[in-house]
């Protein structure tokens, strides 16, 4: 039984993309077999941060159109042996993605005893976004702690209840988690950022967890490694913790309290 | 039932009062060139629409000059056509007399109903339609609960009638009512009660912290958050002189 995965956010910069493949290698490390699939269809950045750009041939879309077959477009990933990539193609845009192709593409995933499929959603409400969540089991919203994020995350939450095929038939509805990313406890603390709380009250969907803003992400995508490889940073242990909530563990939240910087600079030199 | 073994019997004729549930035959015109092509393509498709049903006939809509209708034609068709029409309502004094005369009870100071004074024509059975019965008329749609948060692009509606919501409106949401909007939970959308005009609507919610509140189409945005009295405190929001926009605290 394969379960599947949207990434997904409304607004754009937030973090999908970084999340989405964190929590696939995260998954792919713990030893389920997954696959993560770009559907930023003409906008593709999954291959950069999976440090994979190299080795595309075939995209999603040609697999869809019938071009390739599913096995000669999924990249096996650099780090773990059962996470394989899916990307988008670059030079179409986001029509090409079909509702029969999308299902046809997830099926044939499920066929091949995947047990985690992940959905990196593109920005916005429009046919890519709702494409990528059309399938979902599990969403996980992405959100930064200003006003603007949570009400697209807000805006995709209600997509979600309507567009999805759980919801349009009347299914179980897609089981939504909140996952705050860039969060800065400093600036959280002083009542520049919304809060993680201020964030939940809103939104009203469990908290899978909250990634702290940090230096370490932007290194990791521009090295093309998922930042949840960064071993000992706080975001790859938030990650971590996320994933593990994701399945069922209990971990408190960590990175969330501000702490005086005396104690931060010991720990962290400076930051 | 256990009544019934009690050991003084039931009196052979009791007297209570009942609501009968019944069709209104409304009149908008006396000719009866008109009627009775009317009544033969009305039920052209489905003779066996009805079975029996009481009829009453609402002579509200008849202009005050018209003449009587041929009453006891009239009630002779409809009987052919499975109605039962045993009274007049809302009828003149003339008009009431030749109803009389066919023997047809005259009801008198019958408020007109919802139906008749709604330019809505009278039951019309649909081509091919399952016979059912008719359900009785209600005086309101019934009230719209809502359970799960509206977020932000989601709009409901509810028609005619009241509307419940028993989790948060979010900002961008939107609830609309012809009657009266009730949040028991954070209101941070939109809230437009009286959509078709109701000045009597009004909104109530346990948290105002609403984008926009409008009743009977004057609205008010909240720019400048609300006085300290309301913002954020359960609020009854309602109109007065017709105009004015009132947000008193609960």
């Amino acid at each position: 039984m394969t379960t599947i995965i949207t990434v997904t956010s409304g607004k754009g910069g937030v973090g999908k993309t970084t999340t989405s493949a964190s929590i696939a290698s995260g998954l792919a490390l713990r030893g389920f077999k997954t696959a993560v699939i770009d559907f930023d269809v003409g906008l593709r950045n999954l291959d950069l941060i999976m440090g994979c750009e190299r080795r595309v041939v075939y995209d999603f879309v040609n697999v869809i159109q019938g071009d390739a077959n599913l096995h000669q477009a999924l990249i096996k990933d650099k780090h773990c042996d059962n996470l394989f990539v899916l990307p988008a193609s670059q030079t179409r845009d986001k029509d090409a993605l079909t509702e029969e192709g999308v299902e046809k593409v997830l099926k044939e995933l499920e066929h091949q005893g995947f047990d985690y499929v992940i959905c990196d959603s593109p920005a916005g409400i429009e046919h890519g976004a709702v494409m990528a969540l059309t399938f979902a089991d599990q969403a996980i919203v992405v959100t930064n702690p200003e006003v603007s994020s949570v009400r697209d995350s807000d805006r995709i939450l209600g997509i979600i209840q309507s567009k999805s095929r759980r919801a349009i038939e009347g299914r179980e509805p897609v089981k939504e988690h909140l996952l705050v990313t860039r969060y800065s406890p400093k600036r959280a603390h002083e009542g520049e950022m919304l809060t993680y709380t201020d964030i939940q009250e809103l939104l009203r969907i469990p908290l899978l967890g909250v990634i702290p803003e940090s230096e370490a992400v932007l290194q990791a995508s521009n090295q093309g490694i998922p930042a949840i490889h960064q071993k000992d940073t706080p975001v790859a242990d938030a990650y971590q913790d996320a994933i593990g909530r994701f399945l069922g563990e209990q971990h408190p939240l960590r990175f969330v309290e501000y702490e005086k910087p005396g104690l931060i600079k010991r720990l962290f030199g400076g930051k | 039932m256990p009544r019934r073994r009690e050991p003084r019997p039931a009196p052979a004729l009791e007297l209570k009062t009942t609501r009968l549930a019944g069709i209104q035959v409304i009149l908008n015109s006396a000719e009866h060139a008109a009627l009775d092509t009317h009544l033969s393509t009305l039920f052209a498709a489905t003779p066996d629409f009805f079975g029996g049903e009481a009829a009453v006939f609402e002579c509200g809509r008849l202009p005050a000059d018209a003449p009587s209708p041929d009453w006891a034609w009239l009630a002779r068709e409809l009987k052919s056509r499975g109605l039962n029409p045993f009274a007049v309502q809302n009828a003149s004094a003339e008009l009431a007399a030749a109803a009389q005369q066919a023997g047809l009870l005259v009801l008198n100071d019958v408020a007109p109903t919802p139906a008749a004074a709604a330019a809505e024509p009278e039951p019309v059975p649909e081509p091919e339609a399952v016979p059912a019965p008719e359900p009785a008329p209600s005086a309101t749609a019934p009230t719209r609960i809502i359970d799960k948060p509206l977020r932000s692009g989601q709009r409901v509606y509810a028609a005619g009638g009241d509307i419940v919501v028993l989790a948060a409106v979010n900002p961008g949401a939107e609830v609309i009512a012809d009657g009266s909007i009730h949040v028991y939970a954070p209101l941070k959308g939109r809230a437009l009660a009286g959509a078709r005009g109701d000045t009597s609507a009004r909104i109530f919610t346990t948290h105002l912290e609403a984008e926009l509140v409008s009743i009977a189409g004057v609205y008010r945005t909240f720019d400048a958050a609300p006085d300290a009295a309301v913002a954020r405190k359960p609020a009854q929001i309602r109109l007065a002189d017709a105009s004015q926009i009132v947000i008193e605290p609960l």
